[in-house]
């Protein structure tokens, strides 16, 4: 490929990851010239969303020496001979659509399968992050329609709101005083750290603090299962943390502290990378590295790609883009079921008008899996389908087996009518990776178990702070009117055009409006 | 609320240097060329059009570059009311690719998506692409075609009036089969999706959001100590 590309930048980022594209987006934002590759066709790597074609050739295929997925298999369930029709179709008929092999690919496109499913805390890192960057001018949300838990063998919506609880028919009145208590003593507890009736608990279990609350066993296996997500070695402080998080986030949007992104999460690498490339990032899919070296002389990193050598001050890759980590030994971290279906999970309260995106989280002694049902209306699937997400921290190389438990929760008393079913692993490095030089070359950590996306915001964080000290990650983007182009009318003179004091003296002057608007 | 009644998302693609920014910036600036990296940091622009007596705002998105190594990402393409094709009609591969970006924009976008060819740089006098070529292969995808110059300002105004006046009639006849149709409705049902801007400021003062089936003041419990 004859280029035609600058061959010095500040930095060379590789792989289109979630964290990778973090950092080009930030770095790119504050003026580094930024080039970003990925060998892969598609964006976002084991962070994407992908159609179920590709789904498919990843799971079957050998794995391209960059992976980090493998163990992959999967089965169609119209194949199997299994005609039998069970009652209750109620979905199927109004859509009169028979979902097989053929009707699906042939719709391959309309999926936006996340091989790393993931869901927002309203007042989370994440959203936070867009918020502050102006990058959610990229991105939709849907909120989450249903926190579930499981009772009695049932899944259950949990109620989150005020009037949630309030409404609620499955607590009785003194339930419903206790949670709000509880919650109530979550709160303040963020407030003051010191309160004598909390500090007794320091050290000690979440779990052991709700038991000592005199809350009933419902609204405990409540709060375990679904608000702060504990399991029974969580700590007293992270219980408490988590409780907070899930409270903070309620009432932003919609009706639970939760949202999915449409068109699933392989929207946010892509929408860092238009970020990236707004300011000027040049991007090159398909495009692996054949090689990687340090010049000892100006310790600049050397990137070999087709004909070209790039030269960068630093490097961040993705584990095992770069051949020289390719020796890392990986081992499994995630384990992830996939499943179709043309019926959705639970009841009909669960699934009115269709049925929503609902969240489950499941416990099996101290383990624990996230399971996270998708409709047609998160734009992830085509109208008709629902699309089942499991996933648990690895603790072999067989997902299926690592999943079964959690399997038999969900499906052995609403067995939904699946279509196709596939599951993989995800890994991660055994040790950190080690570049050749500590403090030219970075690698990025494969996706944890973690709901939303702190641990990936922190190591993108963390990475840029060792680029580049003292700047500002990802500052706010000004939208299109605030940005003045030389040439233009000069009459319009805006804020961001102005010299820092002027601007300055504006904002005393505006304020000073305020207030006398206050006034009158 | 700003005073405009529609608001539709237009996206350039094409091959690099068949010049999308200079018929944008040519459009909503009446500049050209563009400086020189001016464009960074610019994401869409945006120009308010009268048309029909409505006032339309237009949204127009450029590449932002990632078309020159085939590498423009999905989520561009998402919920584009009008979709214009470009190629340099003094540049025959900017034409041979555009059953290239046919099949990428029929992956991607919305099938239902307002497309436009054009062939632009009418001022050249190298041109290797005849009028007529442009207009076959326009009618045989089904797609509008309308040859430009940005440079000469030509057609350029009358490109985008008549990518509104067609937007604005789909919307209108609210047929539910065109992208502007769906929109319009959605806007007026308030929609099922959240942007967070929009929302951001909306949601700090009144705790809760529209168009999602809310319980009333779903208050945080923070409000609540007197609760239960």
């Amino acid at each position: 490929m004859a280029d035609d590309l600058p061959e010095q930048f500040d930095l060379i980022v590789i792989g289109t990851g979630f964290t990778e594209s973090c950092i080009a987006a930030a770095a790119s934002r504050v003026g580094k010239t930024v080039l970003h590759l990925d060998s892969n066709d598609y964006y976002g790597n084991v962070w994407g969303s992908v159609g179920v074609e590709d789904l498919v050739r990843l799971l079957s295929s050998d794995a391209a020496p960059h992976s980090t997925l493998r163990n992959g298999s999967y089965t169609w369930h119209d194949e199997s001979g299994d005609t039998s029709t069970s009652e209750g179709d109620e979905m199927k008929e109004e859509t009169g659509q028979q979902w097989t092999r053929e009707t699906v690919l042939a719709m391959s496109r309309r999926f936006c399968i996340d091989l790393c499913p993931r869901i927002l805390y309203s007042a989370g890192e994440l959203v936070q992050l867009l918020i502050q960057s102006n990058i959610c001018r990229y991105t939709e949300f849907r909120a989450v329609d249903n926190v579930c838990m499981q009772q009695n063998g049932n899944i259950v919506s949990i109620p989150c709101s005020r009037s949630d609880i309030f409404n609620t028919k499955s607590l009785t009145i003194v339930e419903k005083r206790l949670l709000m208590k509880f919650m109530n003593a979550c709160n303040d507890y963020g407030e003051d750290k010191c309160n004598e009736d909390t500090l007794a608990f320091r050290g000690r279990t979440f779990s052991e603090y709700l038991q000592e609350q005199r809350v009933t066993e419902k609204i405990a296996s409540c709060v375990m299962q679904a608000i702060a997500m504990c399991g029974p070695n969580t700590s007293f402080e992270e219980g408490m943390l988590r409780t907070q998080r899930f409270l903070r986030s309620l009432g932003r949007y919609g009706n639970t502290p939760f949202l999915y992104p449409m068109y699933g999460c392989g929207e946010f690498p892509q929408s860092f990378c238009r970020q990236c490339a707004v300011y000027g990032g040049i991007y090159c899919l398909q495009r692996s590295v054949d090689d990687c070296a340090v010049d000892a002389n100006s310790n600049e990193v050397l990137i070999s790609s087709a004909v070209t050598t790039f030269r960068a001050k630093h490097v961040v890759s993705a584990p095992r883009y770069l051949p020289a980590s390719r020796d890392c030994v990986m081992r499994p971290h995630l384990s992830r079921g996939l499943f179709l279906s043309s019926t959705p999970l639970g009841n009909e309260v669960l699934n009115k008008g269709g049925g929503g995106v609902n969240i489950l989280r499941l416990m099996e002694g101290v383990r624990e899996a996230i399971f996270i049902q998708l409709s047609h209306f998160s734009g992830a699937c085509p109208k008709g389908l629902y699309l089942f997400h499991v996933t648990t921290p690895a603790v072999s190389d067989d997902p299926a087996e690592d999943l079964r438990p959690f399997a038999m929760q969900l499906f052995q008393n609403s067995a939904p009518e699946f279509v196709f079913s596939s599951f993989f692993t995800l890994t991660t490095q055994s040790q950190p990776n080690k570049g050749g030089a500590d403090d030219a070359i970075f690698y990025t950590d494969a996706p944890s178990f973690e709901m939303d996306f702190y641990d990936a915001i922190a190591n993108a964080r963390d990475i840029f702070g060792k680029l580049y000290t003292d700047v500002e990650f990802l500052p706010r983007a000004p939208d299109v009117e605030e940005i003045v182009v030389d040439g233009e009318d000069p009459s319009a003179l805006n804020e961001h055009s102005l010299p820092e004091d002027l601007r300055a003296q504006l904002q005393d002057m505006q304020q000073a409006t305020e207030q006398m608007d206050i006034q009158d | 609320m700003e005073d405009y009644k529609f608001l539709f998302k237009i996206v350039l693609v094409g091959n690099a240097g068949v010049g999308k920014t200079c018929l944008v910036r040519r459009f909503t600036q009446g500049l050209f060329p563009p400086g020189q990296g001016a464009t960074i940091g610019v994401d869409f622009m945006i120009k308010t059009v009268e048309v029909e007596g409505e006032k339309i705002k237009l949204q127009i998105w450029d590449t932002a570059g990632q078309e020159r190594f085939r590498s423009i990402t999905q989520s561009y393409y998402r919920s584009a009311h009008a979709l214009i094709l470009v190629y340099d009609i003094s540049c025959q591969p900017t034409f041979d690719c555009l059953p290239d970006w046919l099949r990428e924009i029929q992956e991607y976008a919305n099938s239902k998506v307002l497309k436009i060819l054009v062939g632009n740089k009418t001022d050249r006098d190298d041109r290797e692409i005849p009028t007529q070529i442009g207009e076959e292969f326009a009618k045989q995808h089904d797609m509008y075609f309308l040859e430009t110059s940005a440079k000469e300002a030509e057609n350029v105004e009358r490109l985008f009036y008549e990518i509104a006046a067609e937007l604005i009639g789909q919307a209108r006849s609210k047929d539910g089969s065109s992208a502007a149709a769906a929109a319009a409705a959605q806007r007026q049902s308030d929609g099922s999706s959240i942007g967070l801007a929009s929302l951001g400021a909306k949601a700090a003062q009144s705790n809760c959001c529209g168009g999602l089936a809310n319980a009333g003041g779903g208050s945080s419990v923070s409000n609540t100590s007197q609760g239960g």
